[in-house]
This record gives C-alpha cells, structure tokens and sequence, in this order.
C-alpha cells in the first residue's frame, strides 16, 4: 500500500513541476515590428578567422578558391567545413538552437525565411550589396517579411527540356512558346515523333509544386501578398493552371507514376519521354545517359498567350549568424563572393549558375546558347515565398496536386483545399 | 518425469561440441536445399550493390538495371580513397562505435541482470521508464538532446557522439530477457558457497552471457556505425566526421546523388560490420554450457 | 525446493541475502546505466514531453519560454486531423502485416540453421545480409522487382497468365508491398536473437524428450517455445516497435505514396518536425507512445514471464 503511495506522491510532483515549468511560458505578444537592416560594415579590411559552412560541392571547392580573398585580407582567415545535403538544414537549425554557430553559412532559398525568423540570421547591413545587380527572383528568396537576410549566391532556374530530333520528325522546328503550342507539341511528339509520353510531369508528391507553380506564376497568381502575411492560392487563374496541369494526365501525355531515379534519364534517352522540364544539372545526366547534344535542347517555359513563361528559380544564399562572433568580416567575405568577376571564377571552377547578371555578359556564360536560355529565363523566374512555414505549405500543394491528377477531386476542391489548409497553416509572420 | 529437472541439474558439463549420437541430429538434406535457395534470395541486392558499385555512374542509374557490370571501372573507389581523408573519418567512426557497444555491453548487462534476478525497491517502475523510453522515436527528443549536449560543453568532440547513447534501453531489456532463462539455481549455489552480490554478477552469470553479449554486441555496434543524423548535428569542423557523415557529403547534391560512390562507399562502410559479425557470432552459437553446481 | 548436498554440513537450507543486501547491490549495478540514462535520455524526453503541451515551432528554438502553453490541444488537434487518423490505420496495418510475418521467418530459419551442422556461420551471415546492405542498393533491387512493366514479380506471373499490378502504384497494394520488404530486411536481426536464445535451450532437454517418444513438431511445441518464451516476447516486442517506427522503406520507396497510403505515424511525426512544428511532432510522438504502451502491455499478458514450476512439470 504505502509504495502506492509513493509512487502516486512522486507522479504527482513531477507532474506539479512540470506544469510550473509551462506557467513560465509565454510569447510576447509584441514582437512584430519589421526589422530593419543592419547598419552599414565598415570600410577597412576584414580581420580575425571567419568560419564558413557550405554543403556539396560548393563546399569541397570554396576552401581552395577562398583564398584569392585571404591574399586581399592578409588579416583574414577562411576556413571552410563542408557539410553534407543531406540534413544540412537539419544542422542549421539545430546550431541556432544551440546558440552554437559558425560566422557564414550557405542555405538554401526556401530555407531563409524560417531561420531568419527564428532570428538566427542577421539582417544584411545596408549598402552592402545592390540588389538590383542580382536576378529578381533570386534576390527575393533572401526577404523575409521586407526585409533581406542574405545574398543570392547562385541560382538554377528550370526550362523546357525536349528531343530535337523528335520533335522535327513531329514537324516542330521551334519550340512551344505558348501553352496551346506545348498541348499541340506534346501530343505530336507521341502521335508523330514515336514517343511513349509527349512530356514528362510530376503528379504529385515530392516536388511537384515546383513545376506546378511556374504555371501557375506564368497565370499571374501569386502565393501570398506582398507583405507575406496572408496566402492567396485560391483565385480564378489558379484554378486555371491547374486544370491545365491535370489535362496532361487526363488525355495520357504525361504518365503519371511517380519515377525511379535514373528513369527519367534513360526514359529520355531511349524516347519513352519527349520533353521534361528541369534543372541545369539535368544537362549532364542526360548527356551520360548517351543523349546526343544535338540531339536534345530546351528552351524557354512557354507563357499563356505569348512567349514568355514564369519560372522557379531556386539555388543557394549566403547568411550572416546572428551568433557570430565576427560579423563584420563575414560580410566582407559575403560581399567579395557576390562581386561579379567572383561570381564568374566560381562559375568556371564549379559550373554554378552566378546570381549577379553582370556576370553572364562575359566569358562562356554569353557564349554557350544552352547557357543563354538559362541565362534568359532568369530574367523571368520567381522564387517561392520565403515565409517560415513555405515547406509544409508546399506540401499540402504537393498532395492537393496529386489528388487532382490522379481524379481524387476536381481542380476546384483541390486549390479551395490548398488555401484552407495554408490558412490553418499560416505563412509564420 | 523426473530425468528433467534431475538431468538439468545434474548433468556433467558436456562439451558443447560433442553431437554424437541421437538419431534426430542427422540433419535432413532437404533442409540444406531450402536454407540455401532462401539464401540466394536473401542474397541478391547485396551482391547487386557489390557489383554496382563497380560500374560507371551512368549505368548505375540505367533504368531497368544492370546485373553485370557493362563496363568494369574502379572509379568510385578510387574517388573514395582520394577525395575523402579516410582514415581520419574511419577512426573517428571505429572510436565511437566501439566505445558504445562496449558500454552497453557492460552497463546493459549490469542492469539488466538486477532487473532479471534481484529484488529491490523501484524495480518495477525503472524497467518501465527504461522500456518506456524506446518506445519514443529518436526524431522527437532530438533537439532538447542537443541543445543540453551543446551546453554542457560537449559539442564537437568524440565524447559527444558516444555519451547519449552508451546507456540504450535496447540493451538492457536483451540482457534482462536473456538472463531471466538462466537457473536460479547457480545463483543461489553461489550465494551459499559464500559469494558477494556483485562478484556473483561477474564470475557466475557474465560468463554465461555469451551468446546474449556478442547479440547486443552486433546490434549496437551495427546502429552506431550506420549513424549519420547525431554525429553530422555535434561535429563543428570536418575532421570530426564519421565515415556516413562523409560519404554523404561527397556522394549526395543538392538537386542529383552520385550513386557509384554512394554504393562505393555502403560496400566499405559494411565491411566492418560484417567483420565484427564474423567474429562475434561463433560467441552466439556458443552454447551455454549448463552446469551443474558444484 | 530441492536439497543440496552441504559442504561442512552446518547448513541445510538455501541462504537469501538480506533483501538489503541485494538492494544494494542492485542499485550499485544499475548506478551507471541510470545515471547516463537519466541525463541524456530521461531529460530530454520530458523535455519533449513539455513542448508536446505548447504551441512550438522552429522559429522558436532560441527562446523556447517564450512559447504559448496550450494544454492539450496539439493532441485534440492530431485527433482531428484526416491524414494523422490516416496514417495511424497505416501504421497498425504495417504492425499487424509485419510481426507475425517477420517473427515467423525469422525463427523458421534460425530453426532451420540451428538444426544443420555444417555451413551454419556462412548461412548466418547471408541470412543477415538485408539487415547491412545499403537502403539505396535495396531500394533499387525492390523497385525493379516491384515494376509494372517488365518488373520480376510480373514476369514471373505473366508466366502463369496473371497480369500483375503496378505495386507500388496502387493505393492498395503500395503497403502489402512494402511490408513484404520490410520483412525481408529486418527478419535478419530477429533471426540472430532467435539463434541466441535457441542456444539457451540444453541439447539434454531435447533428447530426453525424444528418448520419450515425441516426435520433432511435439517436440518444437512442448519444449522449444516454452523455453524460448522470454526471448519471443523480446523478438515481438523489439518488432512491434521496429515497425511502429516503420519509416525508411517508405520514404526511400514511394515517399509516403501514393496519395499517402504508405505512410506511417513515424513518417508524418517526421514530416512535422521536418516543418518545424515540434509542438505538434511531439504530441503526436507521445500518442504513438500510448499506443505502444498498450501493445507492448498486451504482448507482456500474452507471452510474458509465466510460473517456473508449469515448465518443468509440463512434462509430467
């Protein structure tokens, strides 16, 4: 009896402790005012070490390349971790968590709007850089509630990727440039130019808002108002795009299984696939796979009624810690590797894409005519809205998309239900 | 019948080699057929991922697959053992790992035979919160682990990696199950030959342990190895990565993974565990050799 | 109680240690395990168990007082929420489909491999080979399997006129499937646990039973179970929870597809924290926690310790 006793006594304290450790709990209910950008960095030169993390390939090379900035800033020192993809976002947050944090940091462009408001970012001083040197899109991933936490560092931008040969044997010299000329493309692309699929979408699930949303940009709808407070998913042009996105399943143009990896490579190869649309990576996989390079090309996304279509640009921004203890030479290093001739020597060392258009005037960048539709759909690609919660609202776009495809709803239920549950989600602002 | 329990008591320590006799022990061959064609079965995508990792990357993603390798190429390997500063990520992965499983096997099987034989106050609601705990997926006590293992001052550092997880509930819930079928029995012939509580756990009942150590021996060691999300979110700097942590790094991007070197490196990161494998299971085959009591 | 030949003669019955004395020794054995455990594990669930009560997200991480306490309704909440009442049918379908299928092969074979004499390390190992192999490699062999068209399955049904399904297409066989993969993965581990408890069984015991006339499948029912029990609770238990925490297969297979048929309570758990609700992921880990808290109570009523005096006498 008496250990009954006991142990209900002893619950009952941890139970008595715990909640007087929520009692002190509380938000603060005036935490809204917008923030302002930093003051403005000095002019000297940068000093002391300043510490760097940078994932992939990105991170292997910078160490090496950081070095032309040493030699500027004899006082300096660059010192690179290079930290995996995978879960790199995981680290990150855990870091601000921790309060134990490097001085600069790659993240990626749908990261920056929640880490910027769990305040671990610090606000781009002014005068640092000028936005407008940076694709427009690109630079938009960096703001967070008006205001910017970060530099576009580079971009990749996703466009029409198609067989040539194909499609010439299905009487297309050009590419589509509307969105009447893509049905009318993709459907003689399996009627007469042999393929299985006129073009390859993503149904649903995984990703699939970033080909979705291009269409619906290229619409004129947009994500969320201009303060990012408020989602405005559900509107007419919407509906739209998504009907048309789904009529690709509906008539059998695009399959609409979700893909192995390496299928969509080999599909596009052996012409299971007409047309795809991605990313610059996609250039060399497809080449691997044994795709000819006069065998494929892409071109710009087509628009609705003239060319000219809206697409996602993504990629990957350079950030200041809040925790830093060395800020301001962080945001030497920041703004050296924004400079357009950096931009261009990474480019060349690397292969990725620089975000300051300066640097596409020059060197292979002006030359390479792949190049060039990349470099010109930048000028017209947007990127998501850099809200705190935009990953679990592209979810529910993910899984609403899915279920339109596949017939589960109509395309009314389907973007009404998008905007619900981003209103129960909020934007995080 | 009384032969049971007499036979279990009294039976002279027999060498557990000694299978002479007994007509039952002759082992059927259609027993041998089938746990061999189940083994090809079982085989198959592990042989596939040796084989593949000896291939250029764009066969590797060559959708439908490729048994044999088109083209034989040594390539991943060799980028491997390059570009990565291998020996440095294998210590640190050897370190930790073995630090862990050799704690558990140590404090698992300390506690997990107080839980099994002993009597004391608390009992009960400890094996409950032990048990408790591993019914909590990892992914939730995540980011309080951290932020208290950042604070105490353990961020990037090898201690880091190990402490969390040299007391794991897995362990001591093996070790109490195991050690509850061991006899009373011995225990209390020790007990009257004069032996200490604690010199009973280490002379009479750890030795017989064997099969259940080198058990949660494999299994931990196999957990530790593989894990990537801890030792990624402690390290600060690279030279503190393990082995998975830095085979993800060169092998998976942003928008595409190499998949040669991801299977180039799961082939040399298996290595090892089946090296302990090999070792530790001729311990768990090893049978308990009953003895009577003195 | 049975009599013990002494030694010096003085004493004639079995000495207990002081119910202090072995309290002692227990808590002087159970200190480190309890200590660490009590740190880095005890900790930092009931501090997950506090944020399961308050409304936070990621952007908190660095005040996280500065949180709203809102008592229980993350979890009215999850009730509530279509696609949490979704994948916790999932879940208790992948629990019902994958214990008893991988208990059942696991010991199958750690029978049959005990029961061999020659070949027994070589079969160990292969048989535990799924458990090591990479999830990549594994996820490329199962896909290729699993194919609509040209994929093994098919073909080998296409051989006796069946024309097979796209698996892992369908919204109702993208789980069976998996399952069937999880089974095969994971049934190496068991298989190991299994061959280590089989070995706590004397070979005497089994003669004696044969020398008694029973015959292999009596023999297996009467003697190998009975003793094997705490380690079958072990092996069911361990893989009710396994699967409860059932996440990889999916992830790397189908991504939780399609339209969420294969997605698991761990795999939406996941996903929250992945968003950053770690209020709501935490709420939702804890009420998986009440449900395993039962299963694993059944599972105790079910198979758990039973009076030792039934075993030995079963044989009267």
């Amino acid at each position: 009896m008496t250990t009954h006793f006991r142990r209900t006594a002893r619950a009952g304290a941890i139970l008595g402790l715990a909640s007087l450790a929520l009692v002190a709990c509380g938000r603060d209910a005036g935490s809204d005012a917008p923030v302002e950008q930093g003051e403005a960095i000095g002019d000297g030169k940068a000093t002391g070490t300043i510490e760097v993390w940078a994932m992939g390939t990105e991170g292997e090379v910078l160490g090496d390349f950081a070095e032309a900035f040493a030699e500027e800033n004899p006082d300096a020192e660059v010192e690179v971790t290079a930290v995996p993809w995978d879960s790199a976002h995981d680290k990150i947050a855990n870091a601000i968590a921790a309060g134990e944090t490097p001085d600069v940091t790659l993240v990626g462009t749908t990261w920056m709007g929640e880490f910027a408001e769990s305040g671990g970012l610090d606000p781009l001083p002014e005068d640092l850089v000028d936005s407008a040197a940076f694709f427009d899109g690109a630079w938009g991933s960096t703001e967070v509630g008006g205001t910017s936490y970060g530099v576009p560092w580079y971009v990749e931008t996703r466009v029409l990727y198609y067989r040539k040969d194909l499609a010439a044997k299905a009487g297309w010299d050009e590419a589509p440039a509307t969105w009447d000329e893509l049905k009318q493309f993709t459907t003689d692309l399996q009627s007469k130019g042999g393929a299985e699929y006129g073009i390859q979408l993503q149904a649903g699930n995984t990703g699939s808002w970033q080909t979705v949303l291009p269409f619906a940009w290229t619409n004129g709808v947009a994500v969320t108002n201009d303060e990012g407070t408020e989602y405005t998913i559900d509107s007419p042009e919407m509906v739209e795009a998504l009907d048309y996105y789904t009529s690709f399943f509906e008539e059998g143009i695009s399959p609409m299984r979700m893909l192995d990896p390496g299928e969509l490579e080999s599909g596009f190869a052996d012409g299971t696939y007409g047309s795809f649309i991605s990313g610059p990576w996609h250039t060399g996989l497809v080449e691997e796979q044994g795709v000819d390079e006069d065998e494929y090309g892409v071109a710009l996304l087509p628009g609705v009624d003239s060319a000219g279509g809206t697409s996602f640009v993504g990629g990957g921004d350079l950030a200041v810690f809040s925790d830093s203890d060395n800020k301001e030479s962080a945001w030497k290093f920041v703004q050296w590797l924004a400079d357009p001739a950096t931009q261009q020597g990474f480019y060349d060392e690397v292969g990725d894409l620089p975000a300051v258009s300066e640097s596409w005037e020059t060197g292979e960048l002006s030359e390479d005519p792949q190049l060039a539709v990349f470099g010109e759909q930048l000028d017209n690609a947007l990127a998501p809205p850099a809200v705190p919660t935009w990953e679990e609202v592209a979810t529910v776009i993910d899984g609403e998309v899915e279920k339109a495809t596949k017939g589960a709803t109509s395309v009314e239920d389907a973007v009404a239900e998008m905007q619900r549950q981003a209103e129960q989600i909020g934007t995080g602002l | 019948m009384s032969t049971l329990t007499a036979e279990r008591q009294a039976a002279p320590p027999k060498a557990p080699a000694s299978r002479g006799g007994g007509e039952w022990r002759r082992t059927p061959t259609w027993l041998y057929g089938v746990l061999f064609a189940g083994l090809f079965l079982v085989v198959v995508p592990f042989v596939w991922m040796l084989l593949s990792s000896l291939k250029p990357e764009a066969e590797v993603r060559a959708v439908p697959p490729t048994w044999w390798p088109e083209t034989i190429t040594l390539d991943n390997y060799s980028t491997l053992f390059t570009k990565l500063d291998f020996p440095t990520y294998f210590l640190n992965s050897a370190i930790v790992a073995l630090a862990v499983t050799a704690g558990n096997m140590v404090f698992c099987s300390m506690l997990g035979y107080a839980l099994a034989k002993l009597d004391f106050p608390g009992k009960k609601a400890l094996f409950a919160i032990v048990l408790g705990t591993l019914m909590i997926p990892g992914v939730v006590t995540f980011v309080p682990l951290f932020v208290l293992t950042t604070n105490i001052g353990l961020s990037n550092t090898l201690l880091g990696m190990v402490l969390p997880f040299l007391a794991g509930p897995f362990g001591v819930f093996l070790m109490r199950q195991f050690i509850q079928a061991l006899p009373d029995e011995l225990i209390q012939a020790a007990r009257i030959d004069g032996a200490g509580e604690l010199r009973i756990f280490f002379s009479v009942i750890l030795p017989l342990c064997g099969p259940a150590l080198a058990t949660l021996g494999i299994l931990t060691f196999l957990t530790s190895w593989n894990n990537f999300l801890w030792p990624l979110v402690v390290a600060q700097t690279e030279e503190k990565y393990t082995l998975p942590v830095a085979l993800a790094l060169y092998s998976v991007g942003q928008n595409a993974t190499q998949y040669g070197l991801l299977l180039a490196g799961s082939v040399v990161v298996v290595l090892p565990v089946l090296a302990i494998f090999l070792v530790l299971q001729r311990h768990i085959m090893q049978g308990i050799a009953m003895t009577g009591i003195k | 109680m049975s009599t013990v030949a002494t030694r010096t003669g003085t004493r004639t019955r079995h000495v207990d240690p002081t119910r202090r004395q072995q309290a002692v020794a227990a808590w002087a054995l159970a200190l480190p395990f309890v200590l660490l455990f009590a740190v880095f594990s005890l900790g930092p669930v009931l501090a997950s168990l506090g944020m399961s009560f308050t409304d936070m997200r990621r952007t908190d991480i660095r005040d996280p007082f500065a949180v709203n306490p809102v008592g229980l309704d993350n979890y009215v909440q999850l009730v509530q929420d279509p696609l949490f009442r979704k994948v916790t049918l999932n879940t208790l379908l992948y629990l019902l489909l994958g214990v008893p299928l991988t208990m059942a092969v696991a010991l199958l074979v750690a029978v049959g491999i005990n029961r061999v004499e020659r070949f027994r390390g070589f079969l160990r190992v292969g048989y535990y080979l799924p458990v090591v192999t990479s999830i990549v490699a594994v996820s490329v062999v199962w896909k290729f399997l699993y194919r609509d068209n040209g994929g093994l399955f098919n073909t080998i049904l296409g051989w006796v006129g069946i024309d097979g399904p796209g698996w892992l297409d369908s919204t109702t066989l993208a789980l069976p499937s998996l399952v069937l993969m999880a089974v095969w993965r994971n049934f190496g581990t068991l298989m190991v646990i299994f061959l280590a408890g089989l070995q706590t069984i004397p070979q005497e015991v089994n003669e004696a039973a044969e020398v008694d006339g029973a015959s292999g499948w009596s023999r297996f029912r009467h003697v190998t179970l009975p003793m094997l029990r705490p380690t079958l609770l072990f092996g069911a238990v361990i893989t009710g929870l396994g699967y409860l925490q059932f996440f990889e297969e999916a992830f790397v297979m189908t991504k939780g597809g399609p339209l969420d048929s294969t997605r698991s309570a761990t795999y939406f758990t996941f996903d929250q924290f992945g968003f950053g609700n770690y209020g709501y992921a935490a709420a939702a880990s804890y009420l998986l926690f009440l449900a395993v808290v039962l299963l694993t109570w059944v599972q105790f009523r079910w198979l758990g310790e039973r009076d030792e005096t039934t075993v030995k006498g079963a044989k009267r």
